[in-house]
């Protein structure tokens, strides 16, 4: 490259390209006359739920005390019996000395709760989470008997990964959920993240042996000539260094992890994209939604990133 | 010490066999410093990572402290802890720490405590003039410094016999003197060597026996003074020729 050329023209060149891109989509939009309501998204994030508080018993209100923004009531019942309820100031509806009967409504409160979208955000990173888990055991195990020199865990392991990656994810989330599951009377989660981690777990295993193969055999020998056994030999010097070097490859495949658990969806598992296609349903907002849900899968995956970005800095250090 | 009896190792190839070790016998006795030179493929190194089961044989017998490492119910670890080894490529441990290098084995292997396993690391280093570099990592240290903390590493495990892999064939020349310093002083108390080296000097002045291999077999064997003064088999002469 040129010294002395300058990199402002093409940072102008890449904003005056995106800003087309949107332009054009933007038109495209406008054509057919879709209707944006941005303002219904925010309540599927969080949302202020009112809760009727009610009497349990027939009885009286013996008690109403106004502290600022809450009440709190104290109900006593025929039989002695006290209760209090805290109700909101303003959705107070009893005064003191009322006779009430059982389930009539002293009150509202109301509360903070997670919309949809967060719960099925956390859906998909709980059942990523534990899906990695299996697959990082699993793709450890199938990698070290694909490098070992028993033949049969060779060919098991070998059997395993053609197998799982001959075939699409969807089907296999399929076979997990309508052979297996009904098999052995598995439910959708157990089948989801059992799918997922065998899929994740036969790509791991690529990238482990891999990563083994690429340490030098050198390594190998002086740990042996030192009278160090094999296991000791991959524990202590061959796995950690592998490791370091499969690090990129490793996350890469748990990011991807991440996307692909969209597709256990289709067991009606209520994970984000799921979540996404229920508030359609009652929304309409079909545009809204998916750039919504995509943005959530991108900040999770991009945030991913940037911490194995930091842990590989901090492991180079013997570099 | 150290005998071999009819060593053979076969290479198996696409529908060709080498006999890269063709009938060795040897013997080397306690505290004997045995130098093996010969052309590049002369099956040397090959027979010196028999020593260690480093290559398993084909055929024949070494026998190590009466330990024949032919028979199946040899554990072959337990002969590796007196057979110290030093490669060309030095093989450190490039994740660990100089100190860690020398420790590890004896830890997992000897089963020494930390402390007592450090003791030993700091006082071998010292050994090969370099106690300052224990918390480096290998990547910050020299070529000549990587092979005497390797040879270090090779010590901590109070081996009977050390095996030298061409330890200098990778060294830029102004560091192969510190090397071969080294192995001079561990010659000088006492330690059993079988060291492969191209550097004559050091065979000349350091060794009770040369041998010479060429094509996996030992062609002569001899006193340094014999051998470089009056080789009697014409492939030594040539090859003597070639390189001094």
């Amino acid at each position: 490259m040129n010294a002395t050329e300058k990199i402002w023209p093409w940072k102008i060149l890449l904003a005056v390209i995106l800003i087309f891109m949107a332009a054009g989509t933007w038109g495209a939009v406008k054509q057919i006359d879709y209707q944006w309501r941005w303002y219904r998204v925010p309540q599927y994030f969080f949302y202020l739920a009112e809760d009727a508080q009610k009497i349990p018993f027939d009885g009286i209100v013996t008690k109403v005390e106004k502290a600022g923004k809450t009440t709190t009531v104290t109900l006593t019942s025929e039989s002695s019996e006290i209760v209090t309820v805290e109700v909101e100031t303003e959705e107070l509806r009893v005064s003191e000395g009322e006779e009430l009967f059982e389930d009539d409504t002293v009150g509202f409160s109301s509360e903070w709760r997670l919309g949809p979208l967060m719960k099925g955000l956390w859906t998909t990173l709980w059942l990523s989470a534990i899906a990695s888990v299996f697959a990082l055991i699993l793709g450890l195990v199938a990698g070290l008997a694909k490098v070992s020199k028993n033949y049969t865990l060779r060919g098991l392991a070998m059997i395993y990964v053609e197998c799982i990656r001959g075939t699409p994810l969807l089907v296999q989330i399929f076979i997990a959920y309508f052979f297996l599951g009904t098999v052995f009377d598995l439910s959708r989660n157990v089948c989801g993240i059992g799918a997922l981690a065998l899929f994740a777990g036969a790509y791991v295993a690529e990238i482990v042996r891999a990563g083994i193969q690429a340490i030098p055999p050198g390594q190998t020998e002086a740990a042996r000539s030192l009278g160090m056994t094999m296991p000791q030999t991959m524990m202590d010097i061959i796995l950690p260094q592998a490791f370091k070097k499969i690090l990129p490859p490793l996350s890469g495949q748990f990011i991807s992890l991440i996307k692909d658990s969209s597709l256990v969806s289709v067991i009606a598992i209520t994970d984000l994209t799921k979540s996404g296609r229920e508030i359609i349903t009652s929304t309409f907002a079909t545009f809204e939604v998916w750039l919504v849900v995509a943005a959530m899968y991108l900040l999770v995956t991009s945030l991913l990133s940037q911490v194995v970005f930091y842990m590989e800095r901090r492991l180079a250090v013997s570099d | 010490m150290i005998k071999a009896e009819n060593v053979v190792k076969l290479f198996h190839g696409y529908g060709t066999t080498v006999r890269a070790v063709d009938g060795v016998s040897t013997e080397v006795e306690r505290g004997e410093v045995v130098v093996v030179i010969g052309p590049s493929g002369s099956g040397k190194s090959t027979f010196l990572r028999c020593i260690n089961g480093l290559e398993v044989f084909s055929e024949g017998h070494i026998i190590i402290d009466g330990v024949d490492l032919a028979d199946k119910k040899t554990n072959i670890n337990k002969v590796r802890m007196e057979v110290g080894m030093v490669f060309q490529q030095f093989n450190l441990f490039p994740h660990k720490t100089v100190l860690e290098n020398l420790t590890l084995a004896q830890r997992r292997v000897r089963k020494r405590s930390k402390k007592v396993a450090e003791e030993k690391a700091r006082a071998l280093l010292e050994k090969v003039g370099i106690p300052e570099k224990a918390e480096e990592y290998p990547s910050r240290l020299s070529g000549g410094q990587q092979q005497r903390v390797a040879i270090a590493r090779a010590l901590a495990m109070e081996p009977k016999v050390m095996l030298f892999d061409e330890p200098t064939s990778a060294l830029d020349p102004e560091m192969v003197g510190e090397v071969l310093d080294v192995m001079k002083q561990l010659a000088g108390e006492g330690m059993t060597m079988i060291v492969v080296t191209h550097e004559m000097g050091f065979a000349r002045e350091v060794a009770d026996r040369v041998l010479f291999m060429d094509e996996g077999k030992i062609v002569e064997v001899g006193t340094p003074e014999h051998f470089f003064t009056e080789p009697r088999e014409e492939r030594t002469k040539l090859f003597l020729k070639q390189v001094l």
